[in-house]
């Protein structure tokens, strides 16, 4: 059997969540994901935080407002939820993610010579983004594709078996893009 | 309220057989028996038990692991063992300490809690003896300001989430949360902006190690060197029984001092932090003369007194007394018996009228299903502690309406008795808007029944900085020939007082108070003022007009209680005052004072109807508490959520709000407890407003 | 040998998989009532794939009737999978995903659900688009849909959000910390009404199980552990990825015939058998049965089914390293044992593995472990007492190689030397924190 995680890359989806590019607002955009709940719940809050990093690429303080104002919430509250989850950025990212993970099935076949050919490749070490402001790089924990390791999001599309020598290729593709 | 009786069970702690209904939390079931489970987050007042602190892991028979004591409940036959009996308990609880100290900086020697602290107290009681922790430990920035008024020590943080519940689901202001995952979780408000909110002040007095301290009280005092005298808030017309700390006889902070029928241990931080009045620059200390027209000189107290006995005298019946409604039943006695006994003069204006509908403890409004709210001014900011009453029902359940009911409510709350006509009610609560309205009026009515004379009046008595500063009442100052002022702040009287006789605080005074329930309770003289006492020289001013008047709050009380009260004696107050039951006979004559209710139901024109309400953070105690500046209302106009969707008006959206030539931007905020047709702003934000606007965005 | 169930004639195409019998079994089980489908799990001893290997059937017998609890049902699938060595919900999602709908749609009918929502992890986005597609196939099938809606609730990066009250507490829009129990969800779950937990591989084997009959399905395996599971294989194997065993397999032939065997002429050292958090087995352990009572007998456990081969380079100190930092990481930080014992043990584990610990510390890290076991309000915190409790117990020498030699044995060749966990980067932490 083999990898079927491995979604090809989705285009130039970003480092935010594809999906927010809005001809609505985002505004709108959230009172639909609120519709899909009951009427008295906050269950809108994390596809809400999606919408919004998708749009203005992390949870800036505006942002976070920006979403409060939305579910009618405060702004404490939803930094509150943002910050309990890896995937929600309270700091600015690059235009591009790459996540290698390094948990023990991916680091027991070489994901840590992954993560020192990502970083030599883009000049940065793993939490930070390149000096052009292309790639943010980040270890993480177990993907959930520890058979087909390593396991590499890249702006959250799995990529399977990477291995270092495939490393400059996908930073050229995403130089590039 | 019947509760239907529950079914006892039998439990077992250590050794001890107890009976208690089933489903008694574990800690309860413990105390009964005499045993202690210690706690860090269980605090039933924040809603059910979360189990996160461990602390108080206990043995159960026949469960193979230990169990949180906090979230366990009694079941018939259970056999549980406390630390005293259980090794493994024993072991569990050293074992959260350890836990907890890990990274704990053990700064007792300079922290405020020090002393008053339960992480030193059941460290002491349960905990390890020594560090096995060779680390170094985690170090944050600190203190962190989270508001003007509180500082957060992160590294004393034990992470209990007390305080984040306390606004998450007591306040339910959503300000104070927690930040991050594990060990990186620190409390914050967002990007450090303060904490605002009518309740903050209560996270310093449930968070159980130093980390939540109130600035106020930072380095003050350690709690050998403080008194501790118990008496009651005297702000607004909830009367929460508090604590006022004292050292050196100077109040250093107010504590709650849980009445559970009045305000379960929460205050809001107008009670809490606005003590700082006592101490302010325009505090009035001697008689004051008028000189010029804006200007006071001082004048000795035996030649003020024979001034206002030569007023009096030529005033006589034509003497008129404006009373703010924050006097000690006491003091406004004293007052009425030298005017309406000693010169026939019985005319008075209170601040509003006082109703007598009412009888039910506010904590009956948490047991109720259903709930009308039937007020224009927000219930938070008229009395703030009904409104945590409010979400408590709201929160196990019940529905709360703002509309007139179509049926019979649990509970009824107004801010004007008028609207209560036609509505079955179990329990009806008339919000005044001053804190002892009810009990000035009862000790007007105590010293005589006649009705005032219909003449011109020349000489107006201003009783209180409320009544000094109300609109109304300097309207009738300016009609007077002479006002002579009774208050603390020269502020207050400049302008329009001839004579100025100091008054004091409620924190400096003994005497009684009569909230919004009806409830008589005893205020305590906290600390001296550095003024002397009200009933002192108005029992010196009484025997110039024959009226024999003791300087006693208690004998003053007995007089009042006997028109009044029933009878009661001042004795029989007790440090929490029970509720007198609402005689139908106690209906004591009451004021004849022109009701000013401007009802007028909301006629469907087609403009919105502005209520500029009076907020909680104002007035001349919260003037003159620079600290709490910060809470007073944004610039914010409320509307309802439909008044808001017809005009296409997003929630915290910048719109114009307008009336006949005049208009002001500012933000929309969409309010639950809103009717539509009927929008709010903050009188200090309401401008020249009239009284119909439109909002546009 | 391997029984083609949960995985059986894989497609994501609508017209594919009702040609293949598919949704056959959701008309199967509405012509049944409520009672007798869940009669029919009880029959074949399905039990809970997502960890805790709950009976099935049994669980949502636990859901009381609406007339006795007039709130709405819910039917919550667990697709948070994220323990590390798992990924089998992964390969179910994208390769039968009509299956997993079906599966839904037949416990909805069971406990008398009309609404469906599937917490899937957010780092899924093929999954997850895969899935959303399927649904979309069903937009103008009323007669499969009937009266459920089924909602995709992404997660965004937490692997406590696994924990069913923890993932109800973050569907809800909360922080993902868990509850305390009772009250049980089948009670008071998702909006505080009974609600149904069950994880994807649970849910998508219940088509099956309906269209076989329960009897059938029991008929499969062995005593306890019944039908099929599918196994993730990963780590230090030549073939990793997901297999569809039938329980009783042993380990050993798993790793050689399935999964063949160990690559670069290495030599076994040990296998995890269910995800991060279960008990370590030694290359001499593991001719054992892969079912929950052979394994019980070793004191270790299926969990999650994600079996991790370790070859001989693996320093087991490292391995104590890297999965109590993930733990730490992952500690909700709700309950003080997990909060603060994860990090401490991991403090202790570094100090040994850097060759600084003394014989003391050894003792102490048993004593932390023992100090948190038993003691967390979740079993997250627990497991990273178990399992570093696990390795001391199994690979005391190489530990106490680390103390005698001053340094790890490996020198700087263990396979997970180095290896940079997220807990050690902290730019994006928005408090200034000093790390010890
Ligand atoms: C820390 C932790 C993480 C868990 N993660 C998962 C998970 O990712 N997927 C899952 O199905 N169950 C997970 N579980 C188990 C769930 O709590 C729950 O038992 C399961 O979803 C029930 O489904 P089942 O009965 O079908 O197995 C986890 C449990 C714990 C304690
Ligand atoms: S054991 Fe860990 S993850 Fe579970 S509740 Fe406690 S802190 Fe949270
Ligand atoms: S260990 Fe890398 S995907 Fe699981």
């Amino acid at each position: 059997m083999t990898g079927v995680g491995s979604t090809e890359p989705a285009g130039s989806a970003g480092a935010g969540f594809p999906g927010a590019e809005a001809e609505n607002s985002l505004y709108e955009a959230i009172q639909e994901e609120r519709a899909k709940y009951p009427d008295d719940s906050r269950s809108a809050v994390l596809p809400a935080l999606r919408l919004a990093q998708g749009q203005h690429g992390w949870l800036s303080p505006d942002a976070l407002r920006e979403v409060a104002e939305a579910l009618e919430l405060t702004p404490a509250y939803c930094k509150s939820v943002a910050s309990f989850y890896d995937q929600l950025h309270l700091a600015p990212v690059g235009e591009h993610l790459v996540e290698v993970c390094t948990n023990v099935s991916c680091a027991v076949v070489g994901a840590q010579r992954v993560v020192e050919a990502f970083e030599s490749e883009l000049g940065c070490r793993a939490g930070e983004t390149s000096d052009d402001g292309k790639v943010t790089l980040r270890a993480v924990e177990c993907l959930g594709g520890c058979g087909w390791a390593t396991i590499v999001a890249v702006d959250h599309h799995y990529r399977t078996h990477v291995s270092a020598e495939h490393v400059p290729a996908i930073v050229e593709e995403l130089r590039g893009a | 309220m019947s509760e239907p009786q529950a079914d006892l069970v039998t439990v077992k702690v250590d050794e001890r057989e107890i009976q208690v209904p089933k489903g008694t939390g574990m800690v309860e079931t413990a105390a009964a028996a005499g045993i202690e489970i210690p706690v860090f987050c269980y605090e039933p007042r924040l809603g059910p038990p979360v189990g996160a602190c461990r602390m108080c892991l206990v043995e159960v028979e026949g469960m193979p692991k230990l169990q949180a004591g906090c979230t366990l409940t009694a079941q018939d036959g259970m056999v549980v063992k406390t630390a005293r009996t259980s090794d493994q308990a024993a072991e569990g609880q050293n074992a959260t300490l350890e836990f907890i100290l890990v990274n704990h900086p053990l700064d007792c020697p300079v922290c405020d809690k020090g002393g008053e602290c339960p992480l030193q107290d059941l460290t002491f009681r349960y905990g390890p003896g020594n560090t096995r922790m060779r680390f170094p430990k985690r170090t944050m920035e600190k203190p962190i300001p989270i508001s003007p008024l509180i500082a957060l020590d992160r590294e004393r943080c034990i992470l209990c989430y007390r305080c984040t519940r306390f606004s998450e689901s007591v306040a339910e202001d959503g300000q104070l949360v927690a930040i991050n995952r594990g060990a990186s979780s620190v409390i914050a408000t967002f990007e450090d902006e303060p904490y605002k909110g009518h309740f903050s002040g209560n996270v310093t007095e449930i968070c159980p190690v130093g980390a939540l301290t109130s600035t106020q009280y930072r380095f003050e005092a350690r709690p050998w060197e403080i008194q501790n005298v118990p008496t009651v808030c005297g702000l607004c017309p909830v009367g929460c029984n508090i604590t006022a700390t004292t050292r050196e006889g100077k109040v250093k902070r107010v504590l709650s001092r849980n009445h559970p029928e009045v305000d379960e241990g929460w205050l809001c931080d107008k009670g809490r932090y606005a003590f700082d009045h006592l101490e302010a620059r325009d505090r009035i200390t001697t008689p004051l003369r008028k000189r010029g027209l804006r200007r006071f000189e001082a004048s000795s107290w035996e030649d003020a007194i024979d001034e206002v006995e030569r007023l009096l005298r030529e005033s006589g019946t034509t003497t008129a007394t404006a009373l703010s409604g924050g006097e000690s039943v006491e003091e406004a006695y004293a007052l009425a018996k030298i005017l309406r006994q000693g010169l026939g003069a019985h005319n008075a204006v209170l601040p509003e009228t006082p109703s007598q509908l009412g009888g039910s403890p506010l904590s009956a409004i948490r047991g109720t299903k259903t709930i009308a709210v039937l007020s224009d001014v927000p219930v938070v900011e008229r009395a703030p502690i009904v409104d945590l009453w409010i979400k408590a029902a709201r929160r196990s359940g019940a529905t709360v309406s703002y509309g007139v009911p179509t049926g019979a409510v649990g509970a009824l709350i107004t801010d004007d008795a008028a609207k209560a006509a036609g509505i079955v009610a179990e329990h009806v609560y008339v919000l005044p808007f001053t804190p002892n309205g009810r009990g000035v009026a009862d000790a007007w009515s105590a010293a005589g029944d006649e009705e005032p004379v219909d003449e011109k009046q020349r000489v107006l008595i201003i009783s209180g900085d409320e009544a000094a500063t109300d609109p109304s009442v300097r309207a009738l100052a300016a009609e007077a020939e002479t006002v002579i002022g009774i208050g603390m702040f020269e502020e207050s009287f400049r302008g329009i007082a001839d004579l100025v006789l100091p008054g004091t605080s409620y924190l400096e005074r003994d005497g009684t108070t009569v909230n919004l329930e009806g409830r008589l309770q005893r205020q305590r003289r906290a600390v001296v003022a550095p003024v002397p006492d009200v009933l002192a020289w108005l029992s010196k001013l009484g025997e110039r007009f024959d009226v024999e008047l003791s300087p006693h709050a208690s004998v003053l009380f007995d007089e009042v209680s006997e028109r009044c009260y029933g009878g009661v004696t001042y004795a029989e107050l007790g440090e929490h005052a029970t509720l007198p039951p609402l005689a139908a006979e106690a209906q004591t004559p009451r004021l004849s004072v022109d009701s000013t209710q401007t009802q007028g139901q909301a006629e469907r024109s087609p403009g919105l109807r502005l209520v500029a309400y009076r907020p909680l953070f104002s007035g001349a105690a919260v003037e003159r508490t620079p600290e709490l500046a910060f809470q007073r209302p944004d610039p914010v106009v409320e509307l309802s959520r439909e008044d808001a969707q017809t005009r296409g008006i997003r929630n915290s959206q910048t719109v114009t709000v307008s009336s006949n030539g005049t208009s002001l931007e500012l933000r929309a905020q969409v309010a639950r407890d809103l009717l539509p047709g009927a929008v709010r702003i903050a009188r200090d934000h309401a401008g020249d407003l009239h009284p119909t606007v439109e909002v546009r965005p | 040998m391997a029984p083609d169930i949960v995985l059986e004639n894989a497609t994501t195409e609508l017209a594919e998989y009702e040609a293949t019998g598919g949704y056959a079994a959701l008309a199967k089980a509405r012509a049944m009532t409520p009672e007798a489908v869940t009669e029919d799990l009880i029959t074949s001893e399905l039990r809970g794939r997502g960890g805790a290997f709950f009976p099935a059937g049994r669980k949502w017998s636990f859901v009381p009737s609406k007339e006795q609890l007039p709130k709405p049902h819910y039917l919550v699938v667990n697709a948070d999978e994220s323990e590390p060595g798992s990924f089998k919900d992964n390969e179910i999602l994208s390769r039968v995903p009509h299956r997993f709908i079906e599966g839904c749609l037949i416990t909805a009918h069971a406990i008398d659900s009309q609404h469906v929502f599937v917490y899937i992890r957010g780092e899924y986005s093929g999954p997850y688009e895969i899935l959303v597609g399927a649904l979309e196939e069903l937009k103008d099938r009323p007669d499969i849909r009937g009266d459920v809606t089924i909602v995709v609730h992404r997660g965004a990066g937490a692997y406590i959000c696994g924990e069913e009250t923890a993932l109800l507490e973050s569907l809800e829009g909360k922080r993902g910390q868990p509850r305390s129990k009772p009250p049980f969800p089948a009670i008071s779950g998702l909006y505080a009404s009974p609600t149904v937990v069950n994880n994807v591989e649970t849910i998508t084997t219940v088509p099956p199980v309906i269209a076989m009959g329960g009897a059938e399905y029991a008929s499969l395996g062995v005593p306890n552990t019944r039908g099929s599971r599918v196994v993730s294989l990963s780590g230090n194997v030549v073939h990793g990825g997901n297999y569809e065993i039938e329980p009783g397999m042993s380990i050993k032939d798993i790793v050689y015939s399935l999964g063949g065997g160990i690559p670069d002429g290495r030599e076994l050292k040990a296998v995890v058998p269910g995800g991060s958090s279960t008990v370590i087995l030694t290359k001499g352990e593991i001719d054992v049965g892969y079912d929950f009572d052979s394994l019980a007998q070793v004191h270790t456990a299926m969990g999650s089914a994600g079996i991790v081969v370790l070859d001989d380079r693996c320093c087991i100190v490292q391995l104590g390293i890297r999965w109590s930092e993930f733990y730490e990481h992952e500690s909700c930080g709700k309950c003080t044992p997990c909060r603060e014992g994860t990090r401490w043990l991991t403090a202790i584990l570094r100090k040994l593995e850097d060759g600084r610990a003394t014989q003391g510390d050894l003792d102490l890290l048993l004593s932390v472990c023992d100090r948190i076991n038993g003691k967390c309000l979740c079993p997250l915190g627990d497991s990273d007492a178990i399992i570093i409790a696990s390795y001391v117990a199994k690979f005391r020498d190489e530990f106490q190689a680390h103390i005698d030699n001053g340094a790890c044995p490996f020198g700087g060749e263990s396979s997970l030397d180095g290896v940079l966990a997220p807990i050690q980067m902290h730019t994006h932490s928005p408090v200034a924190e000093v790390p010890a």
